[in-house]
């Protein structure tokens, strides 16, 4: 039997129910699994059952899955237990991988974002920092290989219910779980003709008209719809190889991340764009477009003012 | 390639910075044609320019992609100075052509990494120039020295 232990940090909630979603592989591993840690189905509490304990007590285990980033002081300390009670730490999703969507908050220094969220938010009453019975924020939005060391990459947002499980599986037998350092381009089915033919448009809705199917399409980004493909690390259709978003007609987001741990999509993107003749000075915000979820390890930064 | 620009960008301050101060790094790659001559020749005629200067030997100023110049400003260097021939002069006919059009898009890279666009020079330098090349490097080592450390220096 291998216990796993599963923490959720600065995330939603996406890549437990990715878990819950593996289906019926999941029935295959359950009988080698046991579950020993794990708050969003269990009511297993860090300091005892009735808060009487003074140190946190996470269970150990064989392997821990950590999702979500680091934000404050409690996640930071949740991360540093479960890398001590876990022989193998997977990060699940783009928020552990890479800070995720929450790290688009690291473009802004921390009292701009209070400034936005408690003071000048139009929908909300302006009161003072709660501070209060809570956990400090840390300085910026980390990913979780910048507090504890990593064992595995799981990326997307969310991510494949297939490379969970087959995370899994290669752990119950030994074997270390990593994607193809491949980009979705690679695995996109869409025909290239490396031109563009319009200049950038917003996709407002599926660019692949219902009924027909993306095999038939162009390249979407030869269309003038901007797609992160180039430069996103490929893997999000899982064990049915064609990106997610292409297959539902829209353009790639880059969830899954670089190419390569310390590739740089920002300057790929650029090279990929004017190579078939789109201009880059028309998107409007491009560090936080290009790296939508891969805003820790200092990628994104507050700019200077000048 | 990278492995260079790493070791050339991140350098511990040297010991004149404990007496004076901020001293800028300035990654420098000259092309091996002309502006390399040129810097050699700024060296046997004795022409004084900033020891912050750090040239990298390159083939040509074409092939310094603008990863390099983001690697090094983004880990370490606080200034890249890239020189190249004269437009016309290139021993690859249009190498430097290149190194001009991708100037363009390395400001625009820079602008998106809030680093200044003035931490990054393209200057043409020919064999002849030694003079030349000790000006533009006084140049750019005074106007990093005015900005100050690179943003991403921690």
């Amino acid at each position: 039997m291998v216990r796993v232990a599963e923490e959720w940090l600065n995330m939603c909630g996406g890549c437990e129910i990715c878990i819950l979603d593996i289906g019926e592989p999941l029935l295959d591993l359950l009988p080698q699994l046991q579950f020993v840690h794990m708050p969003v189905l269990m009511d297993h509490k860090y300091f005892g059952q009735t808060g009487e304990g003074t140190e946190m007590e996470i269970p150990e285990a064989e392997i821990g899955i950590v999702s979500g980033g680091v934000r404050n002081e409690k996640e930071r300390h949740v991360a540093t237990e479960m890398r001590k009670k876990c022989e193998t730490l997977i990060a699940l999703g783009s928020c552990a991988c890479f800070g995720g969507i929450p790290a688009l908050a690291n473009q802004y220094v921390m009292e701009d974002l209070y400034e936005a969220v408690y003071r000048s938010s139009h929908t909300t009453d302006a009161s003072p920092i709660p501070a209060e019975d809570l956990p400090p924020l840390t300085d910026r939005v980390y990913a979780v290989d910048e507090v504890v060391e990593i064992d595995a990459y799981i990326p997307g947002c969310p991510t494949s219910p297939d490379h969970i499980a087959s995370a899994l599986t290669g752990l119950l037998e030994g074997k270390p779980f990593s994607l193809p350092e491949r980009s979705v381009c690679d695995e996109c089915p869409t025909k290239r003709e490396r031109k563009a033919a319009a200049s950038f448009k917003r996709p407002l809705e599926s660019i692949v008209p219902p009924g027909e199917s993306v095999e038939d399409s162009r390249c979407l980004m030869e269309l003038g719809y901007l797609c992160l493909g180039p430069v996103t690390k490929a893997g999000c259709g899982g064990d049915e190889k064609t990106p997610r978003c292409i297959r539902a007609g829209m353009p790639c987001r880059g969830c899954f991340g670089p190419i390569r741990k310390d590739a740089n999509p920002m300057v790929d993107m650029m090279g990929a764009l004017s190579s078939i003749g789109l201009d880059p000075r028309s998107i409007p915000d491009r560090s936080a477009t290009f790296q939508r979820y891969t805003g820790a390890h200092n990628r994104l930064r507050p700019l200077p003012k000048r | 390639m990278t492995a260079i620009v790493d070791a050339a960008a991140v350098e511990s301050p040297t010991e004149l910075e404990s007496t004076r101060g901020f001293e800028p790094i300035v990654l420098t790659f000259c092309c091996n044609w002309c502006a390399y001559a040129g810097a050699d020749l700024a060296g046997v005629s004795r022409i004084q320019y900033p020891a912050n200067i750090r040239i990298i030997r390159v083939m040509c100023s074409g092939m310094i992609h603008p990863n390099l110049v983001i690697d090094a400003l983004t880990k370490g260097a606080d200034g890249v100075l890239v020189c190249g021939c004269h437009i016309g002069d290139c021993h690859y006919q249009s190498g430097n052509m290149r190194a001009e059009a991708r100037a363009d898009s390395i400001r625009l890279m820079l602008e998106d990494f809030g680093i200044e666009p003035e931490r990054f020079d393209l200057q043409w330098v020919s064999a002849s120039e030694g003079a030349r090349f000790a000006q533009v490097a006084t140049d750019i080592v005074e106007r990093v020295r005015a900005l100050g450390p690179s943003p991403y220096k921690n």
